[in-house]
Order: structure tokens, then sequence, then C-alpha cells
């Protein structure tokens, strides 16, 4: 696995480990790829936002980065028609199930919605779609945070961080399909649930579901891995 | 043990079995078929007539009860076999037939030829199933015991030759029992139709660990039946496939995971399984060798996900059904993350089959690419719905024509659904494509379960869409994006053009989520559930046009673009008929004694068009609805 | 049943299965025979017997079809919209019993006497559209059979003294 490669990215030589995923040596060489839900490290990619679309040559569908292990004199694409269009259209997906109020958003600044929008030029709201109905009620039990769920995007880096990172356990999925939730055991309150209110699940919230209800109180900090 | 040994193990079972059932060849026998689909149409009670019947008149005779023989169209059904007579099948049973069977067949000796449907074996009388017009076209492998044998009792199965491709196999190499499976070219049944021999390969050279086997009976397309069938009604066969497997890739354990809606699939499994281990076909030492292997039964919880293999395997492990990013290959870590062959239930029952008959056999039924035979569940507007099986490449015509006996009533062929919510729609013209995994493929639909629903005019395509892409939406894991997101955004533009309320930018959009969930899912779940859709936009386009243009629902089938009006001409104003089944209050006698409808109240449950007698017939449907207010005004 | 009967019957149910997270589905089953839905306190025990977190027992029992988080009515009616049935008027006879039990699918009567739930294929295509009322299968249900249904199980049909022979258009 540690063999060193040589392998092009739009056009520029890069060199780096076989079998590395294509997400993370592109991000590490400065070339952006949209994503939401990958965490650097996770043994199986989670796979699910379907933003880090690519085309590798000789591979006929575009596929998705975060998943694509890297190997010797690859050619990847991160910018085609057929790229831009799933990306886009993801994007729309994800925007039209997302209560869009940035303004009144404490996560503004560090939103990963914003930057895929900036970065790939792409509307921060919707021109084929109708906006769905509002996930649920906002849990401001605990006395640090809030929890949004009209803003969450199922990335599951929350369950992630509460699970592997604090080992705690309060959070998980429930239901399915378009009813599919991040929520406590018989969605009960926050506090009531076990959470021990380490923060690791809103540092892990790439949009604005999660947020510190006070700006970011001292604690440890996740590895960012955005 | 040694070899000669063991061979006797296999010949003292058979032996014992035959000996069991020589009271079939002694006297009467009563075959009442209980599958699901016979209980539902009354087979029990049926059963319990014959039993009692039988008792009152004091016959020496027997009742057994048998699985599925895939003629639904005449449940309930039953085989009477008496020495000395051809076995005969009899349809559509009810208790006076019943009790006209055994007083003149059972106690005297008239078969009651009149009330047969066929024979079971040729003789000078009386037509066997292999002379019906559809008898050119079936080649019965999987399919051949079902409904003849009783899957409660292992002696049947092992009397007709069962598991002596098991006791063969035993004396094999794994290796040359992996190169008969390979060179059989046998394609998975799931629907996707990988060669099963390169799965087990995989598996057998992952080491010498622990493995599993596991057969996927998670059937969960909405129109298809087969896999259920083959469980409640020969469920050894499955049994002994997966044991063959087993040992070619030295796996120890395996499950059986049966959806949860089939309970009484699940009960015969169990049954069948702890009767083959009382027998010692499975568990340790099978058959006196030193080959050792369990199984169990895994019900399944409900979701259609789950016939996903990593989601399945998920869903065991204790987690959600959620479909993982493959590779790895579930071959080489599965369950528990151990190397575990997952295949359909019809994949395994063909296993014995080509163990005992050959490979030269198998691939001379069906086609080079898909050698073998294809079992359908036909529904719909069909004359003879059922279970049938035919060879792969047979056309979709022969099947639907001379198989299924036609489109019943002076209705027209419009299209066929096949493969469910993964496959599509495909309009007459596509009648002469053969059957098999690729020639669908290129149609854009699918071969799928094997789920058939023939459609006639009545049928409206653009609701049909709208039907299975609900289905998907709501079997939709939610994991990802596309099929999340964007069959929720579909499903609701294909709503509003069921209620007339699309324009036809919507149908552009519609045409885009669809190319871009079917490219953009993880699992196939979601990348095949735009099928049904795109494949109406292709072969029915002039369907949604006329919804959304027109507001009207060519097939009179959507409830907000249809109306229903009583045809004064016809009416017999001195009949209450409608009046009466109305659940809403919503027809009423006017002054001349017309019957009318209040539109307001209506709620479109088509009862009074089903209950005007059929010498009136003067409900009607209109559409658009505003055709009524015409028709109002022309008769005052 | 009380939380302690509960409690005490899940763990009987417990004792037959080792405490191992893929034994999770199984266990549901049993708890759901047992008590016709998944109590919460049922379900805490569980997830503390297996070693797994309460919210991952609240998942599966969510995700899947074949769980139920509230008791069943005392009569349950599944209507089948399989794709033979919906095409044959399933829809038409769901309509009918959410409008004469006025509940919709998925819920219970108040009074607790029937649940209606939408099921996938039974099977029984040619039978199509198909109901099944608790483990009695019925075919070819039109909202006329609907209303006989009901009555069988002790539904009086709806009120009839409204119907006048006339009515103002």
């Amino acid at each position: 696995m540690s063999r060193q490669i040589v392998m092009t990215i739009d056009g520029r030589k890069i060199t780096s480990r076989e079998g590395e995923k294509l997400l993370w040596v592109a991000l590490e060489n400065d070339i952006y790829i949209p994503h939401l839900c990958a965490i650097k490290g996770q043994n199986k990619p989670f796979a699910g936002c379907r933003l880090c679309f690519v085309e590798v040559e000789g591979i006929l569908q575009p596929v998705t980065a975060c998943t694509q292990p890297v190997k010797a004199g690859m050619s990847v694409k991160t910018r085609t028609p057929a790229v831009d269009r799933l990306v886009r259209t993801a994007f729309e997906l994800i925007l039209s199930d997302h209560r869009l109020n940035c303004s009144r958003c404490s996560k503004n600044g560090s939103c990963q919605l914003r930057k895929i929008a900036r970065e790939r030029g792409l509307r921060l709201g919707l021109e084929r779609l109708k906006p769905l109905p509002e996930k649920g009620q906002i849990d401001d039990s605990p006395r640090t945070f809030v929890f949004d769920p009209s803003r969450c995007v199922l990335c599951g880096r929350c369950v992630w961080a509460d699970r592997q990172v604090a080992g705690v356990g309060a959070i998980g999925f429930s239901h399915r399909g378009i009813q599919r939730r991040v929520t406590t055991f018989a969605v009960r309150n926050l506090a009531e649930s076990g959470c021990i209110e380490c923060g690791l699940c809103v540092e892990a919230c790439p949009v604005g579901a999660l947020f510190f209800k006070e700006g970011k109180p001292g604690g440890k900090s996740l590895t960012d891995s955005i | 043990m040694d070899a000669a040994l063991r061979k006797r193990a296999y010949a003292k079972l058979r032996s014992g079995a035959m000996e069991a059932l020589k009271f079939l060849d002694e006297k009467p026998v009563v075959r009442v078929g209980t599958a699901t689909c016979g209980k539902a149409a009354g087979a029990l009670l049926i059963r319990d007539a014959f039993q009692e019947e039988i008792n009152s008149k004091g016959i020496d005779a027997r009742v057994v009860e048998v699985g599925c023989m895939g003629h639904c169209y005449a449940e309930p059904m039953a085989i009477i076999s008496k020495p000395g007579f051809t076995p005969l099948c009899y349809g559509n049973l009810d208790e006076g037939l019943v009790k006209r069977l055994v007083e003149d067949f059972l106690l005297q000796d008239d078969p009651c030829y009149e009330f047969a449907m066929a024979a079971l074996e040729p003789n000078d009388i009386f037509p066997t199933f292999q002379d019906f017009p559809r008898g050119v076209y079936e080649e019965k492998i999987i399919l051949e015991y079902c409904g003849l044998i009783d899957p409660e009792e292992i002696d049947y199965y092992i009397a007709w030759g069962g598991y002596s491709a098991l006791d063969k196999v035993l004396h094999m190499d794994p290796r040359e029992v992996l190169q008969i499976v390979k060179a059989s070219n046998l394609r998975g049944r799931g629907g996707a139709g990988f060669p099963a021999g390169i799965k087990w390969d995989v598996a057998r050279k992952a080491g010498d660990g622990m493995k599993y086997v596991i057969c996927n009976g998670d059937e969960g397309d909405p129109g298809a039946f087969m896999d259920r069938n083959i469980l409640e009604s020969n469920p050894h066969q499955v049994i002994e496939g997966m044991i063959i497997c087993a040992y070619c890739v030295g796996a120890s354990q395996g499950y059986i995971y049966i959806r949860s809606e089939y309970q009484q699939a699940i009960r015969r499994v169990k049954k069948a399984v702890r009767q083959a281990r009382e027998k010692g076909l499975l568990g340790d030492f099978i058959l006196g060798s030193d080959f050792c292997f369990d199984l169990h039964v895994f019900p399944g919880a409900g979701a259609f996900v789950c016939g996903e293999g990593t989601a399945l395997v998920s869903s065991m492990e204790g987690g959600m059904g959620i479909p993982q990013y493959r590779p790895p290959e579930l071959a080489l870590s599965g369950y528990l993350g151990k190397p575990t062959v997952l295949n359909n239930v019809k994949t395994f029952c063909y296993i014995p089959h080509i163990i005992q008959k050959g490979t030269k056999w198998f691939k001379e039924i069906g086609t080079p690419g898909s050698p073998g035979t294809a079992v359908f569940a036909l529904a719909g507007k069909i004359a003879a719905p059922g279970l049938v099986e035919v060879p792969m490449g047979t056309t979709l015509r022969q099947l639907i024509y001379d198989v299924g006996g036609g489109i019943p009533g002076d209705k027209k062929l419009k299209a066929v659904q096949i493969g469910g919510p993964s496959g599509g729609c495909l309009p007459g013209e596509a009648l002469d494509l053969p059957v098999d995994f690729d020639s669908l493929k290129e149609s854009g639909a699918m071969m799928g379960s094997g789920g058939i629903i023939v459609l006639n005019e009545d049928d409206c395509m653009v609701r049909m869409a709208r039907f299975f892409l609900g289905f998907t939406q709501q079997e939709s894991c939610g994991k990802c994006t596309f099929c999340r997101l964007g069959t929720r955004h579909m499903l609701q533009i294909l709503d509003a053009v069921t209620r007339g309320e699309g324009d036809m930018d919507s149908l552009r959009v519609l045409r885009e989520l669809a190319e871009d969930v079917k490219a953009g899912s993880l699992c196939n779940l979601g990348k095949t559930a735009p099928n049904p859709v795109l494949t109406t936009l292709k072969y029915f386009f002039h369907e949604y046009e006329a919804h959304i243009k027109e507001k009207r629902c060519p097939s009179l089938m959507c409830p907000n673009l249809i109306a229903y009006f009583i045809e004064p001409a016809k009416c017999s104003k001195l009949c209450n008929v409608c009046v009466g089944s109305c659940p809403v209050e919503a027809i009423y006698t006017r002054d001349d004694g017309l019957k009318a409808i209040n539109q307001e109240k209506c709620v479109k449950c088509d009862n009074c068009l089903k209950t005007c007698p059929p010498e009136y017939s003067a409900v009607i449907k209109v559409s658009p609805p505003d055709l009524v207010r015409e028709k109002e005004r022309e008769m005052g | 049943m009380e939380k302690d009967a509960v409690i005490k019957n899940t763990r009987e149910i417990l004792k037959n299965h080792t405490a191992k997270p893929r034994n999770l589905i199984p266990v549901l089953h049993d708890l759901q025979e047992k008590f016709g839905y998944l109590p919460q306190p049922a379900m805490e025990e569980v997830a503390a017997a297996l070693g797994i977190p309460a919210v991952d027992v609240y998942g599966i029992a969510t995700f899947f079809n074949g769980f139920r988080l509230n008791p069943p009515g005392r009569h349950q009616i599944q209507v089948c919209m399989g794709t033979a049935c919906y095409m044959a008027g399933g829809q038409i006879a769901l309509d009918s019993f959410e409008r004469r039990l006025k509940i919709r699918a998925g819920e219970t009567t108040p009074d607790g006497e029937f649940s209606l739930e939408q099921a996938a294929c039974v099977g029984c295509c040619s039978l199509a559209p198909v109901v099944v009322v608790d483990t009695f299968v019925e075919g070819k249900v039109t909202p006329t059979r609907v209303d006989g249904l009901l009555l069988s199980l002790g539904v009086a049909p709806e009120k009839q003294e409204n119907r006048s022979s006339k009515k103002d258009n």
C-alpha cells in the first residue's frame, strides 16, 4: 500500500501513495473536489452525499472520488460536463432539503454548502426543484449547542464523531428513505439522551444543523479533515 | 469412512423414503395445493372438505398438502391419484365438487373427466399439461416437483431422487464441482445475472477460514412470487443446492434469508432444515462423509433494499439494511467480514440438476449467453396468471399469448411491465424480444426478479410509473442523495401529472432527474429506480402529454382526471343499485326517475360502475371530467 | 403491560439468544411476537444486553416495515399494494377503508379496534385486489366488499338516514 505512484489530476502530475482514496490525494494537493460526508481515515467510505464525482480515464461513468483508490498512471478530470451535471443535481437536491436561511445561520462562514457553491459557481438556491417539507423540531436542550434537523444533510459525520471519536452513542440514524433522520433514542431531547456535550458532533457538522450556542467553547477539536 | 459405506448411507435413506411413501401407490391420495396463493383462494376449506367426506364415507384414502403448481388462475386445486387410474388435476374446486369427486371417483370409479384440468402422466384418455398450448413452451426444471410433493415431508424429495446430487458431489473433489458450475455458465437468478461459478471461485480461493453460504429469499418485487412458491413447495431443492455450494467453497455455516412477509415459507423451510438435520443431510459428517455444514433460517424484517446483497448482509449483522460501497465483494468479505457466497433461491435450485444431468444438458436449454430456464410470475390483464418456467430466450409474445393465454376480453395489450420496480414498461412492439439477461437491458428494461405484469388499454402508464416510483421511494434506504431526494422530487412531479397539474417543463426536469438518479446513485436500487419512468417517457410520452395538455387520462384511471356519469338513455330508472352502492351518497334519483351523480360528492370509488347491472351498463367514466358538464347540459 | 413486566419478559426472551449485535433482528422479532409491538423499555433493555446504543435499536425498529412502535389494533387490515393489486383497484380498496375507519394507512383507530396497513405483494396476484384481514385473505375486493368485511367485524354501515331520494343539484 505504501508504494509511491505518479498520476495526473486535471493534467497536473501528482505523487501519492498507491491505494489512497482519490479525494484525499486531490485535497492534499489543493485540488478541490466538492464533498460533505467524507471522513479521512474511515475504513469504509460512507459515499452518501454523491458530490465528489470525477472522471477517471478508462471508466465510462463518473465515479466518486471518496471511494476510488489511486494507482499508477491514473488520469483524472475533476471537471467534465458529465461530472458537472451530476454535481449540480446532487447539490440542488441537497439544497431542496436544507432550510436556507444563511443570514441567520451561525455556520455561515464555515458552511461547506457555501464553499461548494462558490468553488463550482452554483447557485445557493433552487432552479428546478421545489423545497421539501422541513424535517423536524429544533432541539436546543443541550447547554452548549443546538440541533436543527431542518438543516441536516444526513452526511453522518456527527454520528461518526459520536461513535468513533467520542465513544458515546447518543445519536444515530433512524427510519429510511425520505424519513431518514439523525436522532436520539425515540426522538428524546439531546439533554436526556446520554449526550455528554463534548461538542465533537458539532465540529463534525459541515453545515448549520449542529451549532454552538455562543461561539465555540474550548474543548478538543476534531481533526479537521475538510 | 470408506466410500462403500458412504454410498450405502444415501441408498439407505432413499429406500427408507420409498418405503415410507408406499401408500402413494397403494391407496387413493388427494393432494391439495396449500401454498399461500392456494390458501388465499380457500385451499384449507377444500382440504378439510376432502378429509370430512373421506372420513364420513369411511374410505381408505389420504389427504396430503402440497405446494403450488403455478396455475394461479385455477386455484384452489387438487390432484387425485388412485391405483389403476392416471392421476388427474382438478381446478376451481368448491365444496360441491369435492363431494362429487369423493363420491364418484374415490368411492366409485368415475374420474369425472368433465371437471378435470389435466392428467399428470401421458395416457390415452385425457390430455396432460404438456398437451396444453403452453406445454410447448414450458420446460420445468426447478418447478418440476412444485405442487406434486409434500414440502413438509422430506421423504417425498428423497424418494424422487432428491439429495442424490449431494451424494454424488461428496464423492468428488470440490474443485471438480466448481468446474461443473463454471462450465454450466449458470447465471445468478436474482436479476443481475452474474455467473455463479465466478462468485464461488472467489470465495473458494479466499483462504481456509470461516466462510458462509447465504440464500437470498428476500423477494421484494411487488409483483413476483417465484421464490416464495419454490420455498413453500420444494424447500429441499434449495437446501441441497446450498449444501453443494458449501462443499464446493468450503463453508461450514449457511443462512436462508426469507422476507418476513413470507410466514408460510419461513415455517416450511424451518421444518425442512430440521428434517434434513435429522436425516444426517445437515450437521456433522453429512451422509457419512467428513463434510460438516449447518443451515439456519433468518427471517427478514421488511425492507425491499435488503434484496441488495450488501444491505442483506448488513441487516443480518444487526445493522440497518443499508447498501455498502463495493468492493470488497461479498465473496471476499461478506457476513461478519468473512467470505460469503450469496445467491438467489432459484440459482441454488439449479445446482442439483446441473450436477446430476451435466453441463451439456443445461447449456442446450436457453440461449448461449443465458443458459437454462427462467421462471416468471405472470399477472395483470392476462387469461392464465401464474408461475411459468420457460427456456431463456422465449419471446414475450410466446409468454403472454401462448403460455399465459393472451389478454382476456376484447381488450388490447398496451404494455408489458417486466422486472418490477427496477425494470421497465415495454410497448407492444417489443413483444418479439427474447427474454434473457442481455436482450432486455438493451430495451431499457431488465429481467430483474421475473415479475411480468401485462397491461391493457385500461392501464394508465403515467400511473404505472408513479406506482413503481412510489414504491422505490418508500423503500429507498435514504443513505444517498440521489435515491433519497431525487426519487422524492420525481414522485412529486409524477403526482402533479396524474392530477393534471404538471407542465411540459416539469417533464424535462423529470427526465433530467431520472437520468441523474440512474447515473449517480450508490447502489442498484437507486440506479434502477428510474427505469419505469424512463421507459414510459420513451415509449408512452403521448400519455404524459395528454395528462398535461388536455387534462385527460387516456386510460380513464387517474381519479383527478375522470368523472363518473350515468347515461340517461341506458339507466333503468326502476333499479336503485347504484344509489345503494355509493358509499358517500353522491348518487340520487331525479324527479324524472333517472339516477344522477353529484360530482362534488363523488369520491370515484368505482362502485356504481361495478354494481350497475350488466343489462344496463349505464355508468361510464369520462375524461377530462369537464365532459360531464357537457353531457349534463345535453340531458337538461 | 407495566414497565416492570415488559422488562421481565424482555429478559426472558434475551435468554434464548446469545448477546451479540447480530441477533438484534431475531430478538426484535421475538419481542414483537410477545408484545405485538416494540415497547420503549424493551428496546432499551435489548440495547443494554447486546452492548449497543439504544438509538441503534430504535434505528433498526424504524428502518424495517415489519416492526411496530405502537400497539396494533385488535384487527389488522392489510391492503395489498403489489403491482397487480394496485392496477386492479387496490388504491380504491385502501381509500374505502380509510374513509370508513376514518384513519390513514399506518394508523390505528382511536378505540384500538382496527389498524390499517399497506402490504407489499402478498403473492396472490391472480385474486387482485387482495385484502388480508387478520390472517384471512380476501380476493377481488370492491368498496362494497369493504363494507361487508367491516360489517362482519362489527362495524355498522354508515348512517343511511340522511339519504334522500331527491337532491337539489
